[in-house]
């Protein structure tokens, strides 16, 4: 049994003035198929999307220089330590996420775009909810079938804190996680209820393996209730009732695929967190030390992360923002917002960047697991101002098991951004032959090679 | 066939388990993930299922059952309530005994009869000692003496060790624990201290409170679910009673399911009965039953079964059991109650008079205020209100205090227009509000005193009241910087008028905000850049003379008399048909002498609202019904709730392809 010490700086998990208290301590050791147990020859590929909001100040964003030989923008500055592990890629475009004459949902159809490179249906259509599989699920199927949870969906933003005044389509922009055509994931936002779906919500492991035997039963007890109520209802207005069916076998397997892992290595764990902290940073780092978690513990290989809701007017006063996001993010070629809005894009790459420390501290096969993942990290917006959906910022960290070389900024003309989906899947394992708008895989190897 | 939404799935849990105020640990919240929205987050295509929230169904139905069955075995919860930076401690607060000032009151369900942990967060401790009472329904249970000389007797907190925690015995139910400071102070006033260090000043005051327990030794206690949960129990208590357990289990399945249910319902509950009662005994056994009656899709879904010899998309009425569930869940947010039910299996729901006094019934009781907490507060937006932050630069008084109060207001004013009947044209024209000391100040009307909230009549010529002089509409309508013209004229199109404007065509250029002197223009000047353009006139010209309308009352809310650019404001303004008018008060003269216009709208929303879809244009004829029906008593509240429940979209069902 390997035993990893805390994982985490306590103080990241427990707030406030409450904190000295004694919280409700799990059993401090879970099992898990810990990543340390991967060998070389077969390391396991992890990936990561990551979305923030309102598009960037692209003068600011795309880094001087093309190939090796590049300066990191203003923006992109925190990422410095990690400049090696860093691929900016310039040029790629998201042209399905233009209006077409639906009007101007283009946020909404920025979020609904990032990872399918579908155009979404919009109220001049009336409420007609299809978009595609997004490219995280398509790697969840794969990547994720022997994980005990396919796939995390994260967010910092909760979508009823946000007034959605163009109408039918703003629920694209709660989520980038598609898992069928019509079924888009919510994203969570809560830390405990991640921490609870990752590692239970307390007792012994005898006391948890007890409790998932009986999840198990009360699963299949249910599955006779909706098949009753098929029969009741005959052919027609079944779709909520499949879906509950998909959703009620989807966690049988996952409770089956737990018992299997059960006992591999053990981990301590961190405090369970208890609130949404109350300031932006803290939250966001508490998201991605327990994406960390997820990771370190093979509970899951593939996440998508909300910085933000499209169209957000989240104010940061702590760096000196306090106006609204969205209000700067349309700056119109003023000095002051756009510097505010560089602020907060530059902030948001910080916390990309805390992100990556995590990662690259925490072991993972023969590296870390900052050397095994693909984060994308971007936006479906390139100009926020202006709406733009083309030169969108694009940026790839990690080394992807060997197969990504980073130090570089790749200057393209313009290419669909589905194009770099594509093929990131196939470096995960997950050839496809296209997503959305793709019309190939994109080259992204160093020249010579 | 939809499923229930986060907060119907909330109310009827309530309903169902008698289980009020939940520790925070089961927040809603944190329970389930939150609904997708158009407006209203009941529209049955966004209610998706999807793995994620199965499995939030899933625990969900764990913590719920063993918190309502009151399972002495369950783990201690730890829930702390921080409180705002902001929130005024200078004065007594709404909820606290009269006579203490600052602190908090915390509604909270605790699940057992036993000791927990009450940990208070305190800054500053002054030279005089001041007396912390914790109280558990209004009776004090402790009294901690703080700061002063270092010893004052036993009662005396120690800062050095530790902080300040007592331990208290609490039964088990919904309870209110207060945490307060005993007896007035000589406070700053709060408005005369800026906003950082208003609220704590220079006194002690409490920043947080943690509920920690049960600790050692808890029993069940006779809470309000247990006595709902238990019509029987077995004799002598650990005693195998299957006919009690089906008693039990068949009263729960019948308001669950919302139907009269069968053996075949029943039989696949009790197996988990079976189990748990092997496991720990009758209540365990309960317990585990109940895990699986809200897993179940028959819970969780609102299934309407299709009609027999309906020829293919042909609309036929809905049962009257389907009817009683389509009641509760527009009127209530949640299940319907037992006489809903009885009347619905009975066939007896449309019987005459039945249906009307059914619904009379139902707006009397306190399930109805889902129309505000719900309905209201979505189409509204005024859960946007939370998460505003007007500039605390410009706007320093702005603050949770605050916030709350004009919230209040608002919930207040639509409380009293269900309760007393009222007509919805006085949301336009209205002759009274709802104020506080707090709000009163911020509206610059005097003798309001105190924090708790009063009716307050209105002169003719006031500004405020009514939708468009409530200031959470007026900040919800702004920039955190700036009142928004355009925001508050899309807003009364939209929301008044029922006539919203198309979205502005794409690469709108930008408004210039200086001119050619280079001078700050005024909010007028900008807006006439919208009208010298013909692409933007067709639209602005109907949107900004309504917001324009409105530039006396700032981003918050607050009168004044010059805008942002120092500039004196012209309130004035034409409507595209030629009517001239002044300000807020001639705006409100023009809507009032269009009442159907803002009727048709309310009904719209609330027509969605009841059905849970999106209406389109063949849903006009029922909208124009309705207002006709509802004219004829004034447009009361009652008349177009009334309306809506006879009309055919309510009553009838079209089967889906």
């Amino acid at each position: 049994m390997i035993v990893v010490k805390k994982a985490l700086p306590r103080r990241t998990f427990v707030r406030g003035v409450g904190a000295t208290l004694a919280l409700p301590l799990l059993d401090a050791m879970v099992p898990a198929l810990s990543a340390l147990a991967q060998t070389p020859a077969a390391p396991t590929r992890r990936l990561g999307f990551i979305y923030t909001p309102n598009g960037v100040i692209q003068s600011q964003w795309t880094p001087e220089g093309e190939g090796h030989d590049f300066a990191l923008s203003p923006i992109l500055a925190p990422l410095a330590p990690f400049r090696d592990d860093v691929l900016v890629v310039s040029g790629l475009a998201h042209r399905q996420a233009e209006s077409f004459g639906d009007g101007n949902a283009d946020h909404h159809r920025a979020t609904a775009a990032w990872l399918s490179g579908v155009h979404a249906w919009t109220r001049s259509t009336g409420l007609e909810i299809r978009l595609d599989v997004t490219a995280d699920q398509i790697a969840a199927a794969t990547l994720g079938a022997t994980t005990r949870l396919p796939s995390l969906e994260l967010a910092l933003e909760s979508p009823t804190s946000i007034a959605c005044d163009s109408g039918a389509d703003c629920f694209y922009s709660n989520t980038v996680s598609w898992q069928t055509p019509t079924t888009p994931l919510p994203a969570e936002v809560h830390p405990r209820v991640v921490f609870e779906r990752l590692f239970g919500d307390g007792g012994s492991p005898a006391e948890r393996q007890a409790q998932a035997r009986r999840t198990a039963s009360l699963l299949d007890s249910v599955v006779d209730d909706a098949a009753r109520l098929q029969r009741r209802l005959g052919p027609g207005d079944r779709n909520r009732l499949t879906e509950y069916l998909d959703s009620v076998r989807a966690l049988e397997q996952r409770i089956q695929r737990a018992d299997v892992a059960a006992a591999e290595t053990s981990l301590e764990l961190p405090e369970r967190p208890t609130d949404i902290p109350a300031d932006f940073g803290e939250h966001a780092r508490l998201m991605f030390d327990l994406q960390v978690l997820a990771f370190q513990t093979d509970l899951t290989r593939v996440f998508t992360l909300l910085v933000g809701r499209e169209q957000t007017n989240r104010t940061y006063p702590d760096i000196g923002v306090p106006d609204g996001h969205h209000v700067v993010s349309h700056h119109q070629h003023n000095p002051t917002l756009m510097a505010k809005k560089a602020k907060i894009d530059t902030y948001h790459v910080e916390l990309l960047a805390y992100f990556l420390e995590r990662l690259r501290a925490t072991p993972d096969g023969d590296g870390s697991l900052l050397d095994q993942a693909m984060l994308l990290y971007g936006s479906g917006l390139g100009d926020g101002d202006l709406h733009s959906h083309h030169d969108l910022p694009v940026l790839i960290a990690g080394g992807g098991a060997g197969q990504l070389e980073g130090g570089r900024h790749l200057s393209l003309p313009e290419t669909p951004m589905t194009n770099l989906l594509v093929t990131l899947l196939a470096k995960a394992g997950v050839p496809i032959e296209r997503l959305g708008d793709s019309n190939g895989p994109l080259n992204i190897e160093p020249a010579g090679v | 066939m939809r499923r229930l939404t986060r907060t119907e799935y909330g109310n009827a849990i309530r309903d169902l388990l008698a289980l009020e105020a939940l520790p925070r640990e089961l927040d809603l919240a944190s329970l389930l993930p939150a609904d997708n929205t158009v407006g209203f987050d009941n529209v049955a295509e966004l209610l998706f299922v999807t793995p994620t929230l199965m499995e939030a169904y899933v625990t969900a139905a764990r913590k719920i059952a063993r918190l309502a069955v009151g399972d002495p075995s369950q783990p201690l919860i730890v829930d702390t309530y921080p409180l705002p930076l902001e929130l005024p401690q200078d004065r007594h607060l709404p909820g606290l005994p009269l006579g203490t000032r600052g602190g908090i009151a915390i509604d909270r369900y605790f699940p057992l009869d036993g000791d927990y942990d009450i940990e208070i967060g305190l800054t500053r401790f002054g030279r005089e000692p001041e007396r912390l009472e914790i109280a558990v329904d209004g009776e004090r249970v402790a009294l901690v003496v703080i700061g002063g000389a270092a010893d004052t007797g036993e009662s005396a907190y120690d800062p050095s060790a530790g902080p300040l925690r007592r331990r208290v015995r609490v039964l088990a139910g919904a309870r209110t624990l207060g945490v307060t400071f005993a007896g007035k102070t000589a406070a700053a006033s709060e408005t005369l201290v800026s906003p950082f260090s208003r609220g704590r000043g220079r006194m002690p005051a409490v920043t947080s409170v943690t509920i920690s327990g049960p600790y050692g030794e808890a029993v069940p206690g006779a809470s309000a679910s247990r006595a709902r949960i238990f019509t029987c129990h077995p004799v002598p208590p650990d005693a195998d009673d299957p006919a009690c357990a089906r008693r039990v289990l068949s009263t729960l399945l019948h308001r669950a399911y919302r139907r009269p249910v069968a053996e075949e319902d029943l039989a696949p509950v009790l197996s988990f009965y079976d189990a748990g009662h092997a496991e720990a005994g009758f209540e365990r056994g309960v317990q585990r039953a109940l895990e699986r009656i809200l897993v179940s899709p028959e819970f969780l879904l609102r299934v309407e079964a299709p009609a027999v010899d309906v020829p293919p998309g042909e609309p036929y009425p809905v049962t009257d059991l389907e009817l009683a569930t389509r009641l509760a869940f527009f009127l209530w947010s949640s299940m319907p109650d037992d006489e809903l039910l009885e009347l619905g299996a009975a066939g007896r729901l449309r019987a005459p008079g039945v249906l009307a006094g059914q619904v009379t019934r139902m707006l009397a009781d306190p399930r109805a205020t889902s129309l505000v907490s719900n309905f209201v507060a979505q189409w509204l937006y005024l859960r946007d209100l939370e998460a505003r932050r007007p500039n605390d630069r410009l706007f320093p008084n702005f603050d949770d205090g605050l916030r709350d109060a004009l919230l209040g207001e608002t919930e207040l004013v639509f409380e009293t227009l269900l309760r007393e009947d009222r007509s919805v044209l006085e949301l336009l024209t209205p002759n009274e509000t709802f104020l506080n000391e707090r709000l009163a100040r911020h509206y610059g009307i005097p003798h309001v005193y105190g924090s708790h909230f009063r009716r307050v009549s209105l002169g003719e010529d006031s500004v405020r009241g009514g939708l468009l002089g409530m200031g959470s509409i007026l900040t919800l309508t702004s920039y955190a910087t700036r009142t928004s013209p355009v925001v508050r004229g899309k807003w009364v199109l939209e929301n008044i008028l029922g006539a919203p404007p198309p979205p502005p065509p794409p690469d709108v250029p930008a408004l210039r905000d200086t001119g050619q002197d280079g001078r700050v223009l005024s909010m007028r000047d900008r807006m006439a850049q919208h009208r010298a353009n013909p692409v933007c006139a067709s639209c602005h010209a109907r949107m900004d003379p309504l917001g324009l309308a409105l530039e006396n009352l700032d981003a918050v809310g607050r009168w004044r008399i010059h805008d942002e650019s120092g500039a004196p404001i012209d309130a004035s303004g034409v409507l595209p048909d030629g009517t001239a008018f002044e300000g807020l008060t001639g705006l409100r003269a023009i809507l009032a002498a269009r009442p159907e216009a803002f009727v048709t709208t309310f009904t719209e929303k609330l027509l969605m609202y009841a059905v849970g879809r999106q209406l389109g244009p063949f849903d006009r004829p029922t909208v124009r019904h309705i207002v006709r029906e509802a004219a004829g008593h004034d447009y009361r509240i009652s008349a177009i709730v009334q309306a809506i429940v006879g009309s055919t979209p309510f009553q009838m069902r079209r089967p889906e392809s």
